[in-house]
């Protein structure tokens, strides 16, 4: 019996250790090396689920460099070619070949990409043209003019020009238009050093150059300076304000010896299917003009001054204590992808910041601080790009890429974002409800569920999604509706309680006139007593 | 002349700016107790314009609601009115005792506590397209009860209308000087704590060895 019992205890005791070790076993996952957040109405950053995780990175190795400097190779460009990235400013992707464009700048050659991140071209200067020196931006874009050939832009920075030319083949780029420092007299600037170019439908060339803030430079297509384009404001902060006022007393020769309140120029830009032109500039803490979406007239359409609020970037600079320094947001590149959503880089945290069609905030990833040797963090972020629900980020100093994909919360929130964005809210609410199950504080589900209900005619329930999403707008007008239900079901009610009203104040005022009172006291006009 | 309960006589005040302070004086009515009473509604208005607002009006952070500074705006305020107005007419040859001059004050601040809680009512039934009412409320109670400020203060002191203006800009000074003063003196003190606290540890830390 006792035996019996023992072996009962043994096996139980067995099963009991088995039981805890499974349960103990480490569910092993690779973190972000960041906490994922978001900002909610107010501007304080609210904890939220990661949009995006980091999927790898990729080398020049990974991207098969090597290749370049193998003489058997049909890519070979030379016996020294460096098979690694160094300090690439600039990356481009062209969504109509699926390939990616890096402008690999103290390597002073360009690299072509196809959507595997495997070097399938390589260009070390243009025919006829000469060489490049530090090319720091690129743009591809497939000629709309017969015979329809794919011209490569590109800002060849220590030769001060711009360079048109259509691609020939792996390692052949031939000259079509050299962009140069337009001899006018409105271009004022001594140098010409374009660090960033964009093209549009008409091949009009944009090009941004450093030290020229008023606006980017503009060429036609013939290669003639056509002016300035969508130029930034100055920022008016106090010390502007004082030397506004300073300059009223001043004499002309203290004037000209005082510091000049000009613009920051911007230092990045994208165009996107529409035409419209997308700014950035990196000047720390730019509130004036952070991010601009100009029209072809080089109006910005996102002008606070039209009573918006638009804001990008970090809300406040960010101490990192293991550092010992301040974060500033500088925003330094801009993508907008072919779904139309807003990627913004800034250069100082390492953060992406994804923004909708209407610039409101979706989510932040990314990271720079203390940790830039793990994956996901940066050193020197250069430049984003987006393709296929993935996000590329290329560092400069890491001299690789990052890749970042869609996580479930991700991909569900840009299902929904994008349903919401064409008005189909009723569509979009059950995957706002999933969201919401995912990250129970995301402001943008709030506001697409209260989308959703008011469009149903549910307008009380709305109401409660728009004061949760803190939308005030929103809530007005689902208030509009709420009060005529409101006012139409309760008609009889709320004009009984009218009628009754006046009734009773139309008789207590005929009664006081022949001194009688109903209420006597205090509040009476006379009292028993009459005063003190 | 008039024979009014203490209520019917801050009646009489806010709908004759004209002569009602004049009557209230020549009178010696007026009680503190309404007095005090009208500094706790107007504390209770700004609660009530802070909290209560409805969604799609109210512009205030609601996230945190501390009651501090809706006390300094309205009961801290008021005092420090009264005792900078009480200082100034005192060396300008005004009549007004210290008492005089809180009563005054504080009935001719019902217009805008009584405005403020119509404010805040109707924001509750309102929407933005009708905001016009919400700010000619705001607009109505401020002008009255200004008016009545003035004429509450002319009245008190025996002012002429030019000496009655200069009088209130010189207590609004008075006022920023005594709140600096105060603020100056609450950091001193709290130095001041610091400096015995440090003492105490130190001498704490050496008992114990």
């Amino acid at each position: 019996m006792l035996r019996i019992k023992n072996t009962f205890k043994k096996i139980l005791c067995a099963g009991l250790a088995a039981v805890t070790a499974l349960s103990m076993t480490l569910t092993v996952s690779a973190a972000e090396p960041y906490k994922s957040y978001i900002y909610d109405f107010w501007g304080d950053p609210i904890p939220s689920q990661n949009a995006y995780r980091i999927d790898k990175t990729v080398t020049g190795y990974d991207m098969g460099l090597s290749r370049l400097s193998d003489p058997t190779d049909p890519l070979f460009i030379g016996e020294k070619a460096s098979s690694r990235l160094s300090n690439a400013k600039d990356m481009y992707f062209d969504p109509d070949e699926k390939e990616f464009w890096i402008a690999d700048t103290d390597n002073n050659r360009i690299l072509r990409l196809d959507e595997e991140l495997k070097v399938i071209g390589a260009y070390t200067g243009v025919t006829d043209g000469g060489n490049f020196a530090s090319p720091t931006g690129v743009y591809v874009k497939r000629s709309l003019y017969e015979p329809n050939p794919l011209y490569i832009y590109i800002a060849d920075y220590e030769n001060s020009r711009v360079v048109k030319a259509s691609v020939e083949s792996e390692t052949e780029l031939k000259l079509v238009q050299e962009y140069t420092r337009p001899e006018t007299d409105l271009y004022t600037v001594e140098t010409f050093n374009p660090s960033k170019v964009v093209a549009d439908f008409a091949e009009n060339v944009y090009v941004v150059c450093t030290s020229v803030n008023q606006g980017a430079v503009q060429f036609n297509r013939a290669g003639k300076f056509q002016g300035y384009y969508g130029a930034n404001r100055v920022e008016v902060t106090a010390s502007v304000i004082a030397q506004k006022l300073w300059r009223k007393f001043a004499s002309n020769e203290q004037i000209s010896g005082m510091k000049r309140n000009v613009p920051v120029e911007y230092a990045n830009f994208d165009i996107d299917e529409g035409g419209f032109i997308y700014t950035v500039t990196e000047a720390a803490n730019a509130t004036t003009d952070a991010v601009k979406k100009l029209n072809p007239a080089g109006y910005n359409v996102w002008n606070n001054n039209a009573g918006d609020n638009y804001v990008f970037g970090d809300m406040a600079s960010e101490y990192d204590p293991t550092q010992n320094q301040t974060y500033t947001t500088r925003l330094t590149d801009i993508c907008i992808s072919d779904n139309g959503l807003i990627n913004v880089l800034d250069f100082s945290t390492g953060r992406v910041f994804q923004y909708d069609r209407n610039a409101e905030l979706l989510c932040i990833f990314g990271t720079k601080n203390s940790t830039n040797d793990q994956r996901g963090s940066f050193s020197n972020p250069n430049a984003v790009e987006a393709y296929n629900n993935n996000i590329y980020v290329i560092d400069g100093s890491k001299n690789d890429i990052t890749i970042y994909s869609e996580t479930t919360f991700g991909s569900l929130m840009h299902e929904a974002i994008e349903l919401y964005d064409q008005g189909r809210y009723s569509e979009a609410k059950p995957i706002w409800e999933n969201v919401l199950a995912r990250d129970g504080g995301y402001p943008m589900a709030y506001m697409g569920l209260g989308k959703a209900a008011m469009n149903e005619g549910e307008y009380n329930k709305a109401l409660d999604y728009f004061e949760t999403a803190y939308e005030q707008k929103s809530y007005d007008k689902a208030f509009k509706y709420a009060r005529n239900d409101f006012i139409e079901a309760n008609f009889n009610t709320i004009v009984t309680v009218c009628v009754v009203l006046i009734v009773w104040m139309i008789v207590v005022s005929k009664l006081h006139k022949r001194g009688k009172y109903v209420i006597k006291g205090r509040f009476g006009k006379k009292s028993r007593k009459g005063g003190r | 002349m008039y024979e009014f309960t203490p209520i019917g006589w801050l009646k009489h005040c806010i709908f004759h700016p004209v002569e009602g302070f004049e009557d209230l004086r020549w009178k010696k009515q007026g009680s503190m107790r309404i007095s005090l009473t009208i500094v706790f509604f107007l504390f209770v208005a700004m609660v009530a314009d802070h909290q209560m607002t409805g969604f799609q009006f109210n512009q205030n952070y609601v996230k945190i609601f501390n009651v501090v500074p809706l006390v300094v705006q309205s009961v801290v305020y008021y005092f420090t009115w009264c005792v900078g107005n009480w200082s100034i007419c005192t060396l300008l040859e005004g009549e007004g005792t210290f008492r005089k001059i809180c009563i005054y004050s504080a009935y001719s601040l019902v217009p805008y506590i009584v405005c403020t809680l119509i404010k805040v009512l109707l924001s509750n039934f309102l929407v933005q397209e009708e905001a016009i009412w919400i700010t000619a409320l705001t607009y109505l109670g401020f002008g009255w009860s200004i008016v009545l400020m003035i004429q509450a203060m002319r009245a008190c002191h025996q002012y002429s209308f030019t000496k009655t203006l200069i009088s209130m800009l010189l207590t609004l000074i008075a006022m920023l000087l005594i709140l600096f003063l105060a603020i100056l003196l609450l950091s001193l003190f709290q130095q001041v704590y610091v400096f015995v606290y440090q003492i105490y540890t130190e001498i704490a830390y050496r008992i114990r060895g």
